[in-house]
């Protein structure tokens, strides 16, 4: 890991390339045989898995309900715009806000806890936060959810945007992107980056060195559940509405896959690799066949059985393995 | 007084989901014990117990002549029972099937087995799906435990006293053979330490395999049993596998006793809120387990153990 500074520490290669693909999307994807919509999802649901990531592939702490926290953003921006008063920066902040709250609560139960048992309590505080949903009807709406949450216009003080096409919502989600993404590349190197990982290492030995391992799970479990959060108002945003769904516990399996599948637990990049390829296989295997969740399914444990680094992970021996052989050839001219 | 009379009902009822949710409990625990996997295929394999049965009894073999005919021709009683063997064996082979495709994640991240349990619960259920279609079905029960009967003026469901009848028996079983046999001793010893009991030229992925066969089995015995009651869809399993992890916290990882008791617990809390305030009957049971956690950290009678590591 070479030390950068200056401009090479904020932006990487790879993020400009990321930025790039995801920037130039719209002018291509419906020539694909996609839609617009398609990237608005895609591009969400990256926020959450890469915010997930935090927890799973650097912190190593598998939790297993982190819909919840995607739900209670939901509901938060679109509580917000019903009951109080219509502005996208005020429902995302209340997203944020809301999910923070309910991640620092559900934490402080949580991080004194390893191995199974957290992944369990994670299990049983995402039900808590599903049934709510379902059940307290004056506030959440029940099963339907809340409905036609309006989708206010972006005010920037002095003029505004429309956010009614899916264009103009594409770009707003990227934007929020590319925010998280530079900020959570900053947070993984910094020196509370490097304690989280230490944890994922070994938590005991972190904590003799005098850290306080409590404080740093609870920490990044709040700070996980804050993009969550935010993913999840931006989720209602792009939906116009906000139901129990995203809470359950399939919801909050689906994530942690597609962290899997991409490879987050090798690389930054891992979430954002299997949040596309999930939605591509979504929308194209479904198109094919009523039972793409079989399929997916079984695409999902061959991964796991075979190949459980995922797709980042495949990438980095490819590229490994090339620049060994790279290698062999070179030394006897070298030597 | 009239109020205990009541009551009584929805304590029969508890007391008898709760048990039915320990025999779930206890075949997890047995899988989490000796191979360090929590199996969120628990719940899909539960269904699929029940959906076998359904097809067990169900059954009309025609193309086997006589022998169709003979079957055809057998007493409901009979064809329940047959399907009460008959099912948790295939869904034991299916289990078996399930352990082979997890050999490959023992030894790494305890993360690796629940992700591909979690990836063969979608699979399992989509095949259901498939198979039996979306829809609600039904599971014929036999007459002679179907039907209701008056006592003290009070309407029982003969078929809630036959389910906890039968899941007190169940969990008397697995205790004998846990405790009492041979066998019972190595699944223990290779609960609390697999790596000796290995040393002691036991075959252990023999073992592991009939574990997570014997622990499936008892999932799908407590579907078969509980399909009457909750009714049998392909997404069931959710219902079964989530009262089972809290059991298993509630009650400790590791202890047979405490997975009953927080059992039994649990059972009571649904059942008694399902009285008075029945929208949040599953709620309630959420609400213990965090209430207990908060007091006593590995639950009732749990033990420092390895998977918190």
């Amino acid at each position: 890991m070479n030390t950068n500074t200056g401009v090479s520490a904020w932006i990487t290669r790879p993020m400009l390339i990321t930025f790039a693909v995801l920037v130039s999307l719209p002018f291509w994807i419906d020539s694909v045989g996609l839609y617009q919509y398609l990237g608005v999802e895609i591009v969400i649901w990256m926020v959450f898995a890469l915010g997930y990531n935090l927890l799973l592939g650097y912190t190593g702490l598998p939790s297993f309900g982190h819909g919840a926290y995607f739900g209670i953003g939901a509901y938060a921006f679109g509580l917000s715009q019903l009951h109080l008063t219509q502005s996208v920066w005020l429902g995302l902040f209340c997203s944020i806000l809301f999910a923070a709250l309910g991640g620092a609560a559900v934490a402080a139960f949580l991080s004194h806890r390893r191995g199974i048992y957290y992944a369990l309590l994670t299990i049983a505080f995402g039900q808590v936060f599903w049934f709510l949903s379902i059940k307290w009807h004056t506030i959440t709406g029940g099963e339907d959810g809340l409905l036609n949450i309006p989708r206010p216009d972006l005010e920037f003080g002095v003029f505004s945007v429309s956010l009614d096409s899916n264009q103009a919502l594409y770009y707003f989600a990227l934007a929020l992107f590319v925010v998280v993404v530079i900020g959570l590349w900053r947070l993984i190197h910094s020196p509370y980056g490097t304690v989280i990982k230490a944890i994922k290492q070994n938590e005991m030995r972190t904590g003799f060195i005098g850290y306080n391992v409590w404080l740093y799970k609870w920490s990044v479990f709040t700070l996980s559940a804050s993009i969550a959060g935010l993913a999840g108002g931006m989720f209602a945003m792009a939906q116009e509405s906000a139901y129990p769904d995203v809470m359950s516990l399939h919801a909050s399996g689906f994530v942690v896959m597609m962290v899997l599948i991409g490879g987050g637990m090798v690389s930054f990049w891992g979430p954002v690799i299997g949040a596309a390829v999930y939605f591509l296989a979504r929308d194209m295997l479904g198109a094919a066949t009523e039972t793409w969740l079989l399929w997916y399914g079984l695409m999902f444990m061959a991964v796991i059985m075979f190949k459980p680094e995922g797709i980042a992970g495949a990438w980095q021996s490819f590229v490994r393995g090339r620049d060994n052989s790279a290698d062999v050839e070179k030394k006897p001219a070298t030597g | 007084m009239d109020f205990l009379l009541n009551l009584a009902p929805h304590l029969v009822n508890g007391i008898g989901l709760g048990l039915l949710f320990a025999l779930i409990a206890l075949g997890f625990m047995l899988i989490v014990g000796v191979m360090e996997v929590i199996n969120l295929a628990h719940g899909s394999l539960f269904a699929l117990g029940a959906y076998f049965a359904m097809m067990i009894i169900g059954l009309e073999p025609e193309w086997f002549g006589p022998m169709g005919e003979w079957y055809v021709g057998l007493p409901a009683g009979l064809r329940y029972s047959f399907a009460l063997v008959l099912a948790p064996i295939l869904v034991g082979l299916v289990g078996m099937l399930l352990e082979y495709c997890l050999r490959g994640t023992y030894g790494k991240d305890p993360l690796f087995g629940l992700l591909l349990t979690f990836g063969a619960a979608m699979v399992i259920e989509e095949l259901i799906r498939v198979f039996w279609g979306s829809g609600e079905q039904v599971l014929q029960t036999p007459p002679a435990i179907s039907g209701a009967f008056i006592w003290n003026g009070l309407i029982w469901s003969s078929y809630r006293f036959f389910a906890a009848g039968f899941a007190i028996v169940a969990i008397f079983m697995v205790w004998l053979f846990l405790e009492r046999t041979p066998y019972g001793a190595i699944i223990k010893a290779g609960a609390h330490d697999s790596e000796m009991v290995r040393a002691l030229g036991i075959n252990l992925s023999r073992l592991r395999l009939f574990v997570f066969g014997f622990g499936v089995m008892l999932a799908a015995l407590a579907g078969i049993i509980m399909a009457p009651i909750w009714g049998l869809r392909p997404h069931v399993g959710v219902d079964a596998v989530i009262p089972a992890f809290l059991i298993i916290v509630l009650g400790g990882v590791g202890s047979f006793g405490g997975a009953v008791v927080a059992g039994v617990l649990v059972g009571l809390t649904v059942g008694l809120t399902a009285a008075y305030a029945s929208q949040w009957s599953l709620m309630s049971m959420y609400l213990l387990l965090i209430v207990v956690i908060t007091f006593r950290a590995r639950g009732l009678f749990g033990k420092k153990s390895v998977l918190e590591n």
